[in-house]
């Protein structure tokens, strides 16, 4: 995958499949600590604890129609080509949670790409859930909850395409916002 | 939430229009987002039918995701669902994406290019 963006919709979509009510997707981008780290977590139906060694198989899956399983097996892969932690955390009870750590500077770390793109197929496609994402730069942070949008917007669905199209834009600006305010920290680091 | 009060007015305006709007017939686009979907850019088309399903003011119609079909190699992959009756088109980007909402959504015509050669 070409970027951090596309293998969190990957994963988050696993979060849809096994009946999610609730998706958290938070990431951390601590510069001066060289850290970019997301977490997926959600309350899906969650995995038999001796599963989560299987997913990393390429050739595991639980699909019927298919022979293979890559979507694990690549976001591991794209950690550990940068030297990262990665690491499930499943309970069949609690649900699933996937955290997949780069050293920030890496020259094989994908770049995060198009989080606000993720965010807006996720709502689109996952009409009931509840997303919550936080980005955090350096030590400011973006906070963002569909179930505040859904009181705001009334009797007007979430998924109307102009509210998505809207959002989107919405997700860009705070995110960009969000990077431009970080930023000063980091002069204030090296200089 | 910064920028919030642009929702409000969003709300107003997509109120008042819907009142005018006739309701849509029953239609779904599912878009196929395994992770040979994704790779292949499905995030992309959805962005891409978003705004076409705005400039077009089509609100009626769900927009959910596929698992992989095991059509990778068709990737990126979407089905028009119109009742009983499934289109399935293949090698899709952002261009064919938004002429299928326009002639197949609006139209009614199937973009008979674009379909699985075996459908």
């Amino acid at each position: 995958m070409e970027e951090l963006s596309l293998h969190i919709l990957d994963i988050a979509l696993n979060s849809l499949d096994a009946g999610a009510t609730r998706l958290e997707i938070a990431i951390l981008e601590d510069i001066p600590a060289n850290v970019l780290e997301f977490k997926v977590r959600d309350n899906g139906h969650g995995i038999a604890g001796d599963l989560v060694e299987q997913l990393m198989d390429p050739f595991y899956t639980t699909k019927k129609k298919k022979r293979v399983g890559l979507g694990i097996p690549l976001l591991k892969e794209a950690v550990d080509r940068c030297g990262g932690v990665f690491r499930i955390r499943a309970s069949l009870t609690v649900g699933t949670t996937v955290t997949a750590r780069f050293p920030w500077d890496h020259l094989d770390r994908a770049p995060l790409g198009d989080i606000a793109g993720t965010l807006i197929v996720l709502i689109a496609g996952g009409r009931s859930i509840r997303l919550i994402y936080r980005h955090q730069y350096n030590s400011e942070t973006f906070f963002f909850d569909t179930r505040e949008l859904h009181s705001m917007l009334g009797d007007i669905p979430l998924h109307t395409p102009e509210v998505l199209i809207w959002l989107e834009d919405y997700l860009k600006r705070n995110i960009a916002d969000l990077k431009e305010a970080g930023k000063f920290e980091e002069f204030g680091r090296t200089g | 939430m910064k920028n919030l009060e642009e929702l409000d007015r969003l709300r107003e305006n997509l109120r008042q229009a819907m009142k005018i709007r006739e309701q849509a017939p029953e239609v779904s686009v599912r878009v196929s987002m395994g992770t040979c979907g994704i790779a292949a850019g499905a995030r992309e088309i959805v962005m891409s039918l978003l705004e076409e399903l705005k400039e077009q003011g089509l609100d009626g119609v769900a927009l959910t995701q596929t698992s992989c079909a095991g059509l990778c190699h068709y990737e990126p992959l979407l089905e028009v669902i119109k009742g009983s009756e499934k289109t399935t088109y293949v090698n899709i980007d952002r261009d064919k994406a938004r002429e299928i909402v326009r002639r197949h959504l609006i139209k009614g015509e199937i973009v008979k290019e674009w379909v699985t050669p075996d459908r």
